[in-house]
């Protein structure tokens, strides 16, 4: 299977764009996260992959085959779905070997597959539980066993951790993405969760408002976003406001080296975005800073600053704070110059700018 | 050590009964009042009268005899003669309603599934539209039926008129008409007959069927047929095994509701049915009202009735309960 490629895909309902137009590539065996806020199109996206919603423009290429006008039940693509869906009616074997009994496989045939996918799933014993008696974790097992049975080409998830609680929720990502690794099958996860989307993809999809914002594997998303939504939304980031002039950037009274220089036309207004673990404190330093809060958090504590440039929140490995860093100090800020993505500034009043290039 | 002091095991002070309290008592005793006047002393008088006894050319009188009952399982000539006159009726009536009532189920439940998917606005309109057919007096429907089944004016009429009648001798169809009792030498004829007498009963309370069936429908979480879906079940497929499973109680209980129902028919049954086919229903109006004016007989009738509905209610629950049970 060469993995699932959308071309020049949309969907509009009514007057309402749901999808813009983009073409989009799923590779052979990897994971792939669509990650957005509520209502960026994510879900939409997956339930036209699924086949349950038609694109208004645009072809689903599975390999070469278009299945675009194939309806869900000729796709053999798994699903799980949010709330699960599991069938009340039946048991937790029933549920799994739902899609070999209707396709004509032997009850006891089905009942044997399905008992070696709940191994896979490791809830071995369970087969003759009905779904009322399974927790939220079991439920999803149920749900990934049964979306499997059928053996997919493409195995789509939408939410599937939404309905977990926080510590479940870690295991169970850890968990499917072994268990995606170790079938090799091509995966799409719809996630609201960009923790979750960093934990298991090779790839994430970061959506807004039925746009694609960018297409990287995680570690590009987080260092390198392509815009100030995708570096607001993934993690958290200082955004500062400024002017481009020749090598740097004017924040306030300040001038900021950046490193190479800025592609932007001198004038240019700009967003400078910097991590918050990347800032360093020094004893003294050529921007002075106050610390008007601290926030321990175990592991890391976070450090609230005023800063002639704006108000900057940085976040230390506790091993590497001071930990007599009170309220009121002053600290020198070292803002690296690798650190610093610049781009432009959609909301300033002037609205010239523009890439260089 | 810490000397707990007993006050501390001491009961709460008794907290005073609120006099809403009280006022809510008496509307219940009120209520309870109206019941037992107005709905357990009639139905008592009905049992009682079930035992009384027809005075030969006058009205009747209290007694405690099981004559009636006697007459309605074997016959008042027992044990010189036996007939089975009056349990061939209850048969006719459970016949009817069974029938009925399942024919309404089941087209009410793909129609109110497929509304359900539609949108606010247009299952709004349709529910509208059913429930102002729910105005109609059963004497209005069947005024309707019986014009629109006549063998003058009606189907028959129109049959004849575009050739159809004609058509169906051509095709051989006619003779199976014949044969079923829906055609006279020279036309179809639906009066009198038990598929005019069972499709005006089933029309009498198809919105009924479709207003029972449309909370569980319309909660029915489009999820598990979309799951169903992706694991390659197609549309009939998904009915099957989803579908209906999921509305499987309130399927069987809405057919309940509807054959009792239909158990006390009575217009449609004089219009449509065969004499010979008439029910207990039409029997208990005549024995009250009609020529023989034999109250007793009557009561007797209406309380068999009675049980049989309750009999098959029982059943509808303990088919319920089984089935639920290997939920």
């Amino acid at each position: 299977m060469a993995g699932l490629h959308l071309e020049a895909i949309s969907k509009t309902f009514g007057t309402q764009t749901a999808v813009e137009r983009m073409d989009l590539s799923f590779g052979d065996g990897e994971l792939t996260a669509l990650l957005g806020p509520s209502g960026c199109g994510k879900t939409t996206l997956l339930r036209m992959i699924a086949g349950l919603e038609t694109p208004s423009t645009g072809r689903i290429m599975l390999g070469d085959t278009d299945v675009t006008a194939q309806p869900a039940h000729k796709r053999k693509f798994g699903m799980v779905f949010q709330n699960f869906a599991l069938f009340p009616h039946l048991n937790v074997r029933e549920n799994v070997g739902y899609a070999l009994t209707i396709a004509g496989v032997s009850k006891s045939e089905a009942g044997t597959r399905a008992d070696r996918l709940l191994d896979l799933v490791q809830l071995t014993g369970f087969a003759d539980r009905r779904i009322g008696q399974l927790s939220g974790g079991q439920r999803q097992r149920v749900a990934i066993a049964r979306a499997l049975a059928q053996e997919p080409d493409i195995f789509l998830l939408d939410e599937p951790m939404s309905a977990l609680d926080a510590k479940l929720r870690e295991e169970m990502q850890v968990e499917l993405r072994l268990l995606q690794q170790r079938l090799g099958i091509t995966t799409i996860v719809v996630t609201h969760d960009q923790r979750e989307a960093m934990t298991m993809a090779d790839q994430i999809v970061v959506m807004s408002k039925g746009r694609l914002e960018q297409v990287a594997p995680p570690d590009q998303i987080y260092n390198a976003p392509a815009n100030s939504f995708v570096a607001e939304f993934i993690g958290k980031a200082n955004f500062l406001r400024g002017t481009v002039r020749d090598a740097g950037v004017v924040i306030g009274d300040s001038y900021l080296p950046i490193s190479p220089p800025p592609r932007f036309i001198n004038g240019s207004p700009v967003q400078v975005v910097c991590r918050p673990e990347q800032i360093t404190l020094t004893d003294a330093g050529p921007l002075m800073g106050e610390v008007v809060f601290v926030r321990d958090l175990g592991a890391s504590r976070e450090i609230h600053l005023t800063t002639p440039i704006g108000t900057l929140v940085a976040e230390l490995a506790a091993t590497m704070a001071p930990t007599t860093l009170k309220k009121g100090d002053r600290v020198g800020v070292h803002l690296p110059v690798a650190a610093l993505h610049l781009f432009p500034d959609g909301a300033a009043p002037d609205q010239t700018a523009m890439a260089a290039e | 050590m810490t000397t707990i002091d007993d006050t501390a095991f001491a009961a709460p002070p008794a907290r005073s009964r609120p006099n809403w309290a009280s006022g809510t008592n008496l509307i219940l005793m009120a209520i309870g009042a109206v019941l037992i006047v107005f709905c357990i002393v009639p139905f008592g008088l009905v049992i009682a009268i079930s035992f009384g006894q027809k005075i030969e050319g006058a009205a009747w009188e209290w007694a405690f005899t099981f004559e009636n009952y006697q007459r309605f399982f074997v016959g008042a000539e027992w044990p010189d003669t036996v007939t089975f006159l009056y349990l061939q009726r209850l048969g006719y009536a459970l016949w009817y309603a069974v029938i009925a009532s399942v024919l309404a189920v089941a087209t009410a439940l793909p129609f109110t599934y497929l509304m359900t998917r539609l949108s606010r606005a247009a299952q709004a309109r349709w529910l509208v539209f059913l429930l102002a057919s729910l105005s109609l007096s059963e004497v209005f429907i069947v005024m309707g039926w019986d014009i629109l089944l006549s063998n003058r004016s009606g189907l028959p009429a129109l049959f004849k008129a575009t050739g159809l009648t004609d058509w169906l001798k051509d095709v051989g169809w006619f003779d199976v008409l014949r044969e079923w009792g829906l055609a006279n030498p020279r036309n179809v004829k639906f009066k009198p007959s038990q598929f005019a007498t069972i499709l005006t009963m089933s029309y009498l309370v198809w919105p009924y069927a479709v207003i029972l069936l449309y909370p569980a429908l319309s909660r029915l979480d489009t999820s598990l047929i979309e799951a169903a879906r992706t694991m390659g079940a197609r549309p009939f497929t998904v009915a099957r095994t989803v579908i209906l499973p999921s509305v499987r109680l309130p399927v069987i209980g809405s057919t309940f509701l509807l054959f009792v129902f239909l158990l006390g028919t009575y217009v449609a049954i004089t219009v449509f049915a065969n004499p010979a086919q008439h029910t207990t229903a039409v029997s208990i109006y005549e024995s009250v009202r009609g020529a023989s004016l034999n109250a007793p007989f009557g009561a007797t009738q209406a309380v068999i009735l009675l049980i049989t509905a309750a009999v098959f209610l029982g059943l509808g629950q303990a088919l319920n309960r089984a089935s639920g049970g290997a939920r």
